[in-house]
């Protein structure tokens, strides 16, 4: 498509380029994608990810689509309902929760033999691959299968997303039905506690800061080095190595993870100045025990769930047996959403990133781009098509786009596009657990200086808010400051350990910071729709996790 | 403080507690009508088993009521042989009047529900008995007048009965109460225990059967919102999970057996009654039986389901 920029002051107009488009309603996704996309990220989610989406959707009979844009250089996200009547429509959404009802006690199962082991076989074969060896044929061949695979990973994701989802929402609404309470913080702490990837992560994060704190030579350059410089300070330090040694397995392991989803942003293999920043922080955090606090979590949900059992004694036997069944589900799900995560969104996808990042390097060293990365600015077609055609010049193009990146940097684009639905959103819990997930617009502030948003994980807390743009910028927040960002990515999970309360503008009780705030039990007011524009960064603030609400104490 | 009669007459110890289906308890003059009616069902159906702390117990009460030692001691005994320690009971006021008939006397007095363990029993047998002094059932005597004796005259007796897990609530009309149409089952149900079904605050699933429950004329599946669901010490209405807002709370056999058991009742009474009942598990029990007292005039054009004015509870 293309947009027009009418003058400084005004609002970007869009051009409709696509019959259809004008009349669905499209919402500004910050959580999943929050900086510009380049084309080869748009053409990624446009032609696998979204695709996947379509395909698990139709798959279970759903009675909405997802579509995809790249407008204004953003991304844009709709889910459109099926174009068929009322009743119709309500069939479909009884057959879709019928489907939806039988994939729910499948899913770990399915995962665990089905889909992993598949996506672990792709992963060896990546690994496997020699990249740097390969001739330029079969790197065209490996190319061609990664992007078959990427295709079937993107079809994985949402066969397991949506069941997912749907076992968390549906959770958390016979939770409140059936105890009446409307605080989504109090189901999800049902679900919590479960060992994941994530958990596992931090731990073995903080496994290496008790093994740097008891090497003086590795302790002194982690805290006195910038996080850039560490590990070339520790590559120098013979008596470093073993340590270097760790550090090389925790990445091989759990590095996969990039600041945003996606491939175009570096993972800590490649970038380990996050992990290195947790270390540092973890150095200065003596007294805290991980296991011990996963295992206050997990016992804190052994409680809660033993008290909704006891409660439950006097009710009819249905309602308990809906909701052991919803239970058992959304606890597979709550474990899968990082499962999920970090097998396919950060693994899989950092192994298709470094095919890309190979041929862009081959591209650039033939003169077709100014650098490697520049890649990222084609479309998968078109890097391609400049792969297979020697001589072929890229760098204008290239240009081209960069230059309209730089023309809407700076611009605020419209948070909705389109054709606002004329009603509300349809009653099901679809539709229901999609709000949970991306959010809904936050509720009017009342009173000057505060914030609304969504609870994200309870607790109050008051302190100074590090407002950032990006997960280098975060490396700027020390322990005690309050996390002030768009959204959260898997890779920023270690800030969490860092942070005393985050506060996003986006997302849900169901997204992935809310989700992370609640494992490390920090208070989280999500979906606030501009608190990075309205708190002033350095400004003294109050969090309420809990009542989802944010005050600015003083400027 | 106004102590309960000392009782040291053996004769009016021994009848100061009664068991529901044992004959002792079939007179309503000393058990009121409600115990009387359960406790003649008792005989041939499954009726929560339970007791009844009889008027003859009650005499010459006036408030503040405290129960004396020796009735505790009959109350306790008798609830430690009704159930295993700690079980869940229902506490109810049954009326007594002067011709043990007047059923619709015992809604201005109070039920407490899933009482538990032996203290929480008798406070809520003091609480009933008070209730019999409320502002709300004296204004009731006094409107009714003649019909009931001066204040010290109040009578009252009290059904201690086994709580039911209800898993759903049924109200029952062997007759249809909107059409006046012989020889059709309405049953009514929903989630939970009864108060929901019963107080009107949910639309329940609505079948019409035929008289011995074996055709299905009619079924309205209803949007069960609202439940009644046992807590500590009482009950609460809570919402109906969603997944099964629309699931039918009977399945047909349960419509059925429901059916043929307000036939028989009916058979039995030779007029047209309205039951109410509930599933635990597998297992239906009668709880309450009483004539259709309102039939309307029959007109058979007159359709159910459009009836605004259709409420499933009747007096």
């Amino acid at each position: 498509m293309s947009v027009t920029v009418s003058g400084t002051g005004e609002k970007p107009a869009v051009n409709w380029d696509q019959p259809g488009d004008e009349q669905m309603f499209w919402q500004l996704d910050r959580m999943h994608f929050p900086n510009q996309l380049l084309m080869m990220e748009d053409d990624f989610i446009r032609t696998f990810y979204s695709q996947g989406f379509f395909v698990a959707a139709e798959g279970y009979g759903a009675p909405i689509r997802p579509h995809v844009r790249r407008f204004f250089t953003r991304h844009y996200l709709a889910f459109a309902p099926l174009p068929l009547s009322e009743a119709e429509l309500e069939d479909l959404g009884k057959h879709f929760e019928q489907n939806l009802g039988r994939a729910i006690p499948e899913q770990r199962n399915r995962w665990e033999q089905e889909f992993l082991p598949e996506i672990r076989a792709l992963i060896r074969d990546w690994e496997a691959f020699d990249l740097a060896g390969a001739s330029d044929a079969q790197l065209l061949a490996h190319w061609d299968v990664t992007i078959e695979r990427l295709a079937r990973l993107s079809r994985i994701h949402f066969e397991i997303a949506l069941p997912m989802l749907l076992s968390m929402g549906l959770f958390d609404e016979i939770y409140s039905d059936l105890f009446g309470t409307e605080n989504s913080l109090e189901s999800m702490r049902l679900l919590q506690g479960t060992p994941t990837m994530t958990t596992r992560m931090g731990q073995g994060l903080w496994r290496l800061s008790r093994i740097a704190s008891n090497s003086p030579a590795v302790r002194t350059i982690i805290e006195e080095q910038a996080a850039a410089d560490v590990v070339p300070a520790l590559e120098r330090d013979p008596t470093c190595a073993p340590f270097l040694a760790e550090l090389h397995e925790f990445l091989g392991q759990y590095g996969h993870r990039a600041e945003t989803w996606g491939i175009s942003y570096p993972s800590w293999v490649e970038d380990p100045s996050p992990a290195i920043k947790s270390l540092k922080d973890f150095l200065s955090q003596q007294g805290r025990h991980l296991a011990a606090e996963l295992q206050e979590l997990a016992n804190e949900r052994d409680r809660l769930i033993a008290a909704a059992r006891d409660r439950l004694v006097g009710y009819p036997a249905q309602a308990r047996e809906q909701f052991e069944f919803i239970l058992t589900g959304a606890t597979a799900g709550y474990y899968l959403s990082e499962e999920h995560g970090f097998w396919i969104d950060s693994y899989g996808l950092d192994c298709v990133r470094q095919v890309i990042l190979e041929a862009g390097r081959r591209l650039a060293a033939r003169g077709a781009l100014e650098e490697r990365d520049d890649i990222f600015h084609l479309t998968f077609a078109e890097a391609r098509d400049t792969y297979t055609h020697p001589g072929t010049d890229r760098r204008g193009l290239i240009a081209e786009r960069k230059a309209e990146l730089t023309a809407y940097r700076d611009i605020q684009v419209p948070p909705m596009l389109g054709t606002e639905p004329a009603g509300p959103p349809p009653d099901n819990p679809l539709y229901r657990t999609l709000g949970k997930f991306v959010g809904a617009p936050p509720p009017p502030s009342d009173e000057p200086g505060m914030l609304r948003g969504a609870a994200g994980s309870a607790g109050q807390v008051r302190g100074r808010a590090c407002v950032v743009r990006s997960l280098a910028d975060a490396q700027r927040l020390r322990p005690g400051e309050i996390l002030v960002t768009e959204t959260t990515a898997p890779a920023w999970t270690p800030l969490f350990a860092t942070a005393a309360a985050v506060v996003t503008d986006t997302g849900g009780v169901l997204s992935h910071c809310a989700v992370v705030a609640r494992e490390y039990m920090i208070p989280a007011v999500v979906g606030t729709g501009m608190a990075t524009t309205m708190i002033p960064d350095g400004a003294m603030i109050e969090v309420d996790g809990a009542a989802g609400v944010v005050r600015v104490v003083a400027d | 403080m106004n102590a309960i009669a000392d009782g040291t007459n053996a004769m009016e110890h021994s009848a100061a507690v009664v068991w529901l289906g044992d004959s002792a308890c079939h007179d309503p003059r000393s058990t009121g009508g409600k115990a009387a009616a359960l406790s003649r069902l008792a005989e041939r159906y499954v009726v929560p088993h339970g007791f009844c702390v009889t008027s003859t117990a009650f005499a010459g009460i006036t408030p503040p009521v405290r129960l004396p030692s020796w009735l505790c001691d009959r109350v306790l005994a008798a609830y430690g042989a009704l159930l295993a320690t700690n079980s869940p009971v229902a506490v109810r006021s049954s009326a007594v009047d002067e011709d043990g008939a007047l059923a619709s006397f015992a809604g201005v007095h109070e039920t407490y529900l899933n009482v538990r363990g032996d203290a929480a029993l008798l406070a809520a047998i003091e609480r009933c008995a008070e209730s019999f002094f409320s502002p709300r059932a004296d204004s009731y005597r006094q409107q009714r007048g003649a019909e009931y004796g001066a204040f010290e005259d109040v009578r009252m007796a009290i059904l201690v009965q086994q709580q039911i897990a209800s898993d759903v609530s049924i109200v029952a009309f062997s007759a249809n109460p909107v059409t006046s149409r012989r020889g059709e089952v309405v049953v009514t149900a929903s989630w939970g225990l009864g108060e929901s079904v019963v107080g009107g605050t949910v639309t329940p699933d609505t079948w019409i059967v035929d008289q011995g429950g074996e055709r299905l004329r009619q079924e309205q599946i209803g949007d069960k919102r609202r439940m009644t669901v046992a807590t500590e010490g009482g009950s609460r209405e809570v919402d109906v999970p969603r997944v099964l807002r629309q699931v039918p709370s009977l399945a047909w056999e349960q419509v059925s057996e429901v059916a043929r058991l307000a036939t028989q009742l009916e058979q039995e009474a030779g007029y047209p009654v309205d039951i109410e009942c509930a599933y635990a598990g597998d297992r239906l029990y009668l709880l309450q039986c009483r004539p259709i007292t309102t039939l309307p005039p029959g007109d058979d054009r007159a359709d159910l389901f459009h009836s605004a004015r259709y409420e499933c509870s009747g007096q």
